[in-house]
């Protein structure tokens, strides 16, 4: 009887060390595997966001391993999108949605920081308030990317959002006076977008009326603002989602799929 | 002779796999509501082959993925509400609207003890109220047009609370965090029978005929082919008065290809009548609906969506299939309908 109570524990034992070295490899098979999201971004205080997911670990909370890799200008960091050197970029939306008007097949997924030119010219002006915009920063990612991650850009753009909510915590309370030079917003707002590719006369009489909107991914932004509204929703999380202009799905979960 | 029947009975079957495989095919895309299955009654009692088309069916559970293939060219129609495809439309996609699916639809529901406190024939009952909707869905936009005919003011007058789904207006009225929600078929349904809420109102009570699901396609193909298209909806119009006039078997088939509860669909379909599956284009609604879309701020500017909309195709398909049955009540009313209606 003492033998066969030694040998259930001895068995029991096994089973625990089996399933303890087969977490640990599984964990490492998957810490080996987990892509690293290269994303590259500019030294200015548009591009804030990055640095506040990565160093605030809203990147690690989505799930999402991201390595972030400094660029001189848009320029350069466009070339580097397009050539597969970086998965993502934050870049100038002026560079941007040029270089989508010459041609290149990046699609816009997030806005960032735009710098706050105090004129009162420029809120009456809407083609300077455009111009204004143009020197601030979106969020875009390569035409390759495979539909099958879309997850991970999802998982990303919500980090993005995390980071914005935690500024704007941060804004609000802080004591004293607030150096804010910088206006965030997450959402693509493809309206905005448009009003500053009309300023920058970038629509050609041979490009499709919806050529800019083809380029404008709303959708993957209205996914990750799903994503966190699923959770516990703060006043901040609630106005971005009332700005937002996202299609709502229709059906009952319990809805089968063909 | 036994030769015979069965030489003659395999040069049918050869000749119809022939024939079906020189049908002109569409690709189709839907959603799982009660009133989407039009389609598959006319697949069902092969209304679709008989006119000359052959249609494949795929449902989707996301309007914004459904629009999406229709711009892609991975479907040939798409039947995703209007407020998808008109945000699509205004931002330079190239979709014409040629038909519809679904009429009215919308409800608003409550706790069952507020539900005397917003009885009546008036929307006033509603004023000073929390408002649970999901933005951009087809009642907030309509229940917005319907607040201002009734001279309400929705920014003074109450308040609306924004959620990202049917299923979280619907937590919220039961939590009472809303005074009411706004919400679609069959979850006001699915509402009642699950967590004992109740329909306060049907937004048709006091905005009669509003659009809600339409057919629409891409502008390239509904040019290049337009007779593929007609024959389609002819398909769709013989359906509708099959789901008329044949009540039970209308309620089996929708159950069996929505997979959605057989009480609820017949509950929605035939007793209350929450919503019309008709084929009609409803051109004034679709109107109606880009200026109340307008009016809530969704879309900044104007633009001439009466030039996305083909209600020709429509027509000749209803006349093809009148010229056939002159004296059918349902297609005359039809025909009525439609010129009311656009």
């Amino acid at each position: 009887m003492v033998g066969g109570r030694a040998l259930h524990y001895l068995n029991f034992i096994a089973i625990l060390v089996v399933s303890v070295l087969s977490g640990t490899v599984a964990t490492s098979v998957a810490a080996t595997t987990a892509r690293t999201i290269r994303l590259g971004y500019l030294d200015t205080p548009g591009s804030a966001l990055c640095r506040i997911a990565a160093e605030k670990g809203h990147f690690r909370e989505e799930g999402v391993q991201v390595e972030l890799v400094r660029y001189p200008d848009s320029v350069k960091g466009l070339e580097a999108l397009e050539k597969g050197a970086i998965d993502v970029g934050a870049f100038a939306v002026r560079e941007s949605l040029r270089a989508i008007a010459a041609g290149k097949n990046f699609r816009i997924i997030a806005g960032g920081g735009t710098p706050i030119k105090n004129s009162p010219l420029a809120e009456l002006d809407g083609d300077l308030q455009s111009e204004n915009e143009s020197q601030g920063i979106l969020l875009l990612i390569p035409p390759e990317w495979p539909n099958s991650e879309k997850g991970t850009i999802i998982q990303l753009t919500a980090a993005w959002i995390r980071a914005y909510r935690t500024n704007q915590q941060r804004l609000s309370t802080s004591s004293g006076r607030s150096v804010n030079q910088v206006h965030f917003d997450p959402n693509p707002d493809y309206w905005r977008l448009e009003r500053i590719w009309r300023t920058l006369a970038l629509q050609h009489p041979e490009m499709k009326r919806d050529y800019l909107a083809s380029h404008v991914y709303e959708e993957i932004y209205c996914d990750a603002l799903d994503r966190l509204l699923l959770g516990q929703i703060d006043p901040i999380l609630q106005q971005l989602f009332s700005k937002a202009i996202c299609t709502p799905n229709c059906c009952p979960a319990n809805a089968a799929k063909n | 002779m036994k030769r015979i029947i069965a030489l003659t009975l395999v040069f049918a079957l050869t000749a119809s796999g022939i024939m079906a495989a020189d049908l002109p095919k569409l690709r189709v895309g839907y959603v799982p509501e009660p009133a989407h299955g039009l389609y598959f009654l006319a697949k069902e009692k092969g209304y679709f082959k008989e006119e000359g088309v052959d249609v494949e069916l795929f449902q989707f559970g996301s309007a914004a993925e459904g629009v999406a293939a229709v711009k892609a060219g991975k479907l040939d129609v798409g039947t995703f509400g209007t407020t998808a495809p008109l945000l699509f439309i205004s931002k330079g996609s190239e979709f014409t609207f040629i038909g519809g699916m679904m009429i009215g639809g919308q409800a608003i529901i409550t706790r069952p003890e507020r539900l005397a406190e917003l009885s009546g024939k008036d929307l006033k009952v509603y004023k000073g109220k929390k408002i649970g909707l999901v933005k951009l869905s087809t009642g907030d936009v309509v229940f917005r047009g319907a607040l201002k005919k009734a001279g309400i003011d929705v920014k003074k007058d109450m308040t609306f609370v924004e959620f990202g789904s049917a299923a979280a207006v619907v937590e919220a009225v039961k939590k009472g965090a809303v005074d009411a929600g706004l919400v679609w078929p069959p979850h006001f349904s699915l509402a009642e029978k699950h967590h004992g809420l109740k329909v306060a109102h049907y937004i048709e009570e006091f905005y009669p005929d509003y659009t809600c699901c339409r057919i629409f396609a891409h502008t390239d193909k509904v040019n290049a082919d337009p007779d593929t298209y007609r024959k389609f909806l002819t398909a769709l119009i013989r359906a509708y008065k099959f789901y008329k006039t044949n009540q039970e078997e209308t309620v089996q088939v929708y159950t069996k290809a929505l997979k959605i509860d057989e009480d609820i669909v017949r509950n929605e379909t035939y007793v209350k009548k929450v919503a019309d599956s008709n084929p009609d284009p409803l051109r004034k609604g679709i109107l109606d609906f880009w200026q109340h879309i307008l009016a809530a701020g969704y879309v900044p500017q104007d633009y001439p969506v009466d030039k996305h909309i083909n209600t020709q195709i429509y027509k000749d398909a209803l006349d093809s299939v009148i010229k056939k049955n002159p004296k059918e009540k349902i297609y005359q009313e039809m025909l009525a309908f439609y010129k009311k209606n656009n």
